[in-house]
C-alpha cells in the first residue's frame, strides 16, 4: 500500500484539475468493481453492485494549492490560494504546475510574519522577463506544492495526504472486499473537496445512497501546545460525531462504533471544532441522507508536510471494509430510523 | 387552546431537550400535541417532524403550504475529560460562554448527569484575566467526578444541555426559559393546528418541525426539498426590546407577531399576512430583513424551482441565554394569524404567486 501511497500523493491535482488523479485511480480501481463511471464535474466512481441498500464512501481527489492572477513586469507572478492555504506556510516553498513548470515562493519587505498576506506574496519560475515568464505560465494556471513521499518507520510524511491518504484507504479497501455483498457499495473519488464540497453535493445528488461516509483526515491535540482535541495519532481512525459541516448521523455513528468494537479495530471519537469534510454535503442532498466520516488522524493538515501514522492508515482500510461488509439496515423512504 | 393550555404547552416543550443533531426527544414531546390535529404525522431520514392535514379543495388542483418553525435548540458537546475529570466542551450552535459561567448543566452520557459550569473565584483573577473576554478554552464542566468515574460514564462528543426550568414571570403576561429559540416557534404550530382541526381549508397542511436550524438551516434544507410545498411559512424568533436596545433591532414584547419584509419573503405572501392580521385585528409588527436573518426561510426560498416563502417572528428577549423571554399573547396570536392565513388561501392565490 506504501508505493500507492506515494504514487497519490505526489500526483498534480489542485481543486478542479483533478485529472491526473482521477486517471491514476481508475487505472488502480477499476480491477477491484464492477464499474467506473465519471460525472460532469469530474467525479469518480467505483460501484459494487448489490441489493438495498446502497452505502456510498468519499474521499476526495483534490488537494490545496495556488492559482496564478498576475504576472508581473519582471515575470514575478503574484497568486491567489485554492482552498484553505496560509501564505506564512508557503514561504521558501517550491510549487508546481501541472506542465512541470517549478518556482519557489517568497515574499516582499515586511517588518514581521503578522503582515504576510497574499498580495505581499510572489511565485518566481526563473523567468527573467515577464515575456520568457508568459511563455512558460498564463493567468489561471494552478500549482501545488512540490514535495516528495517520505516513510518515517511508524509515519509517512507528504503533501497532499489531505485527502490522498483516504483515496488510498478506498482503493485498498475495494481491493480487498469479498466477491459477495450485503449490500451495494460506491467507492467515489470526489473533486472540489476543498473549495467547498463540491463534487460531493452533485455525485451524492446523483447516486442517491441510503448511506455516506466521508473518508478524510481530522486534526489533533498530540503536538506541543497544539489546541485541545482528544484525537492523537496511531490511536486508530475517528470515527466523527461533529464538524462545522455535519452532526453525524446518531444511528450511524453508533453503528459504526458497534462494528469497529465488534472487529477490534481500535478508534477514537472526534469532535472537530473547525473544519468540514464531503458528509456535510452528503447528508443535506436531496431528502437527506444518513452520513458519518471515518477519519484519519493527520498532524499539519494544510501544511506541506502533513504526517500519518501507518498503523492508523491500515485500521481505517479495515473499519472501510468490515463497514462496507456488515449489513446496514433497509430505510424507509420518507420515514427514516432514528 | 385555552391560555392555561398553551402556557403548559410551552412550558413543557422549554423543558423538554432536543439539541441541533439528536432532537429524538423534543420530537416526541411535540408529536404528542401535533397528533392531534392531523391525519399524518413521521419523521424524514434527517428527523425533521412532519404532520399532514388534508384541505377541502373542492376538485380543484391540490396545492400545499409548509409551516415550518425549527425544534432543535443549541446546547454543548464534551470535547475531552482532563486528568481531574472534568469535561472541556464547544458549543452546538451559537452558545455565548459569558452566559456559561455558573451555570447547570445535564450530561447526556451512558444516563443523564448533572453538572455546573465551574468558574474561578473572582478572588483568584488576575488583573489581565478580569479585563479579557471568557473563551471556551477557559471553561469547563464539573461532574464532581473523577478522570476513572467520567470515562465510565461519559464519552467524546456526548451532548450537554442546559439545565434551566421555565420560569412563569409573577406580573404581566411573561415567560422565561432555555431553548424558547424556538420552541415558541413549534408551539405556535400546535397553535395553529389546535384552531384548524374544526375548520375548513383548501390547502394541504405540512406542519414541519425542522432539525439542525441552530447549526446552519439544515433540516430546512431537506424538507423543503422532500416536501416541495406551494409556499411555505417560517415562524421563529426576533429580538425582543430590552434596556439599552432601540428599534429598528428590536420589538416590542406584546405589540404582536412580527412580519418580515425583505428579498427573502414573497411580497404577495407579506401582504396577505397583514391583510389577514387587519381583518382579524390582531396587532402585528413589521421587521425590514435586507439581508438573511438566519432563519429557515433562507433556505426554503430557493429549494428545487423556488418557493414562495413569508417569516413570521415571535418577539425574544435575551435570545441565545437560559432566560430567553416572551409574551404568551404574542405566542397565541402568532398561532391564530397563522391560522386564519392557512384558511384564506386559495388556488388563484397560489397560481398568482408565479405572475410578477
Amino acid at each position: 500500500m506504501e508505493a500507492l501511497i506515494k504514487e497519490l500523493v505526489e500526483t498534480y491535482g489542485p481543486s478542479g484539475e483533478e485529472t491526473a488523479v482521477r486517471e491514476l485511480i481508475d487505472e488502480k480501481v477499476r480491477g477491484s468493481v464492477d464499474r467506473t463511471f465519471t460525472d460532469n464535474l469530474g467525479n469518480l466512481f467505483a460501484l459494487r453492485e448489490g441489493p438495498a441498500p446502497r452505502l456510498m464512501f468519499s474521499a476526495h481527489m483534490d488537494e490545496i494549492g495556488v492559482i496564478v492572477t498576475h504576472i508581473d513586469g519582471n515575470g514575478f507572478l503574484r497568486i491567489t490560494p485554492i482552498g484553505g492555504v496560509a501564505p506564512h506556510l508557503l514561504v521558501g516553498q517550491r510549487l508546481r504546475f501541472k506542465d512541470g513548470v517549478i518556482g519557489t515562493v517568497y515574499h516582499e519587505k515586511i517588518k514581521g510574519l503578522k503582515e504576510l498576506s497574499w498580495p505581499k506574496l510572489y511565485l518566481d519560475i526563473g523567468a527573467a522577463s515577464r515575456e520568457a515568464a508568459k511563455e512558460r505560465v498564463r493567468i489561471g494556471d494552478m500549482a501545488c506544492l512540490h514535495q516528495p513521499f517520505v516513510n518515517l518507520g511508524e509515519r509517512y510524511l507528504a503533501k497532499a495526504m489531505d485527502d490522498r491518504i483516504g483515496c488510498a484507504v478506498l482503493v485498498e479497501a475495494a481491493r480487498r472486499l469479498p466477491p459477495s455483498l450485503p449490500q451495494g457499495v460506491c467507492f467515489l473519488f470526489s473533486v472540489q473537496e476543498e473549495v467547498g464540497l463540491r463534487g460531493a453535493t452533485t455525485a451524492a445528488y446523483r447516486l442517491e445512497p441510503d448511506y455516506g461516509f466521508a473518508v478524510d483526515v481530522t486534526s489533533v491535540g498530540d503536538t506541543p501546545e497544539a489546541p485541545l482535541m482528544a484525537v492523537s495519532l496511531g490511536k486508530g481512525p475517528a470515527i466523527k460525531v461533529k464538524d462545522s459541516s455535519v452532526l453525524c448521523h446518531p444511528r450511524v455513528r453508533e453503528l459504526m462504533i458497534e462494528t469497529a468494537e465488534r472487529e477490534k479495530i481500535p478508534y477514537q471519537l472526534e469532535v472537530l471544532e473547525r473544519g468540514g469534510t464531503d458528509a456535510g454535503a452528503i447528508h443535506l442532498s436531496r431528502e437527506g441522507i444518513p452520513s458519518g466520516a471515518v477519519s484519519i488522524p493527520c498532524r499539519y493538515v494544510h501544511a506541506p508536510s502533513e504526517m500519518v501514522d501507518v498503523s492508523d492508515v491500515r485500521h481505517a482500510v479495515n473499519l472501510v471494509m468490515k463497514l462496507s461488509t456488515r449489513a446496514w439496515p433497509l430505510l424507509d423512504s420518507g420515514n427514516g430510523s432514528r | 387552546m385555552n391560555a392555561e393550555e398553551i402556557k403548559e404547552l410551552i412550558m413543557e416543550l422549554s423543558r423538554t431537550v432536543g439539541i441541533s443533531g439528536s432532537e429524538d426527544e423534543a420530537a416526541a414531546a411535540v408529536s404528542g400535541y401535533l397528533e392531534r390535529y392531523t391525519s399524518q404525522i413521521w419523521r424524514d431520514r434527517l428527523g425533521n417532524l412532519i404532520a399532514f392535514k388534508g384541505g377541502q379543495n373542492d376538485g380543484a388542483e391540490p396545492f400545499s403550504l409548509a409551516l415550518v418553525a425549527h425544534l432543535d435548540e443549541i446546547g454543548a458537546m464534551v470535547t475531552r475529560i482532563e486528568e481531574g475529570g472534568a469535561l472541556r466542551f464547544t458549543g452546538v450552535g451559537g452558545i455565548d460562554p459569558r452566559i456559561l459561567p455558573g451555570q447547570p448543566v445535564q450530561v447526556h452520557g451512558k444516563t443523564v448527569l448533572k453538572g455546573v459550569i465551574g468558574a474561578k473565584a473572582p478572588h483568584l483573577l488576575t488583573v489581565k484575566e478580569r479585563r479579557e473576554e471568557l473563551k471556551f478554552e477557559d471553561l469547563f464542566i464539573d461532574l464532581g467526578l473523577s478522570r476513572e468515574q467520567a470515562e465510565m460514564q461519559v464519552r467524546i462528543g456526548d451532548l450537554v444541555s442546559f439545565d434551566a426550568p421555565p420560569v412563569a414571570m409573577v406580573a404581566g403576561n411573561s415567560l422565561a426559559g432555555k431553548s424558547l429559540d424556538n420552541r415558541a416557534g413549534v408551539a405556535a404550530l400546535v397553535i395553529c393546528a389546535a384552531e384548524l382541526a374544526a375548520v375548513c381549508h383548501r390547502a394541504n397542511l405540512y406542519f414541519v418541525a425542522s432539525v439542525q436550524e441552530e447549526v446552519g438551516l439544515r433540516g430546512a434544507i431537506t424538507a423543503a426539498y422532500g416536501l416541495v410545498p406551494d409556499l411555505a411559512v417560517a415562524i421563529d424568533v426576533t429580538h425582543g426590546e430590552a434596556p439599552g436596545l432601540a428599534p429598528p433591532d428590536v420589538f416590542e414584547l406584546g405589540g404582536g407577531p412580527v412580519i418580515s419584509v425583505g428579498p427573502n419573503y414573497h411580497p404577495a405572501l407579506t401582504r396577505r399576512l397583514e391583510e389577514v392580521a387587519s381583518a382579524d385585528r390582531f396587532a402585528v409588527q413589521r421587521e425590514a430583513d435586507p439581508a438573511s436573518p438566519g432563519t429557515d426561510a433562507w433556505v426554503i426560498q430557493v429549494s428545487r424551482e423556488g418557493i414562495p416563502c413569508a417569516l413570521l417572528s415571535i418577539p425574544l428577549r435575551y435570545m441565545h441565554t437560559t432566560v430567553e423571554m416572551l409574551n404568551l399573547d404574542d405566542l397565541t396570536n402568532t398561532g391564530r394569524l397563522l391560522a386564519s392565513f392557512a384558511r384564506s388561501l386559495d388556488r388563484p392565490f397560489v397560481e398568482g404567486l408565479a405572475c410578477f
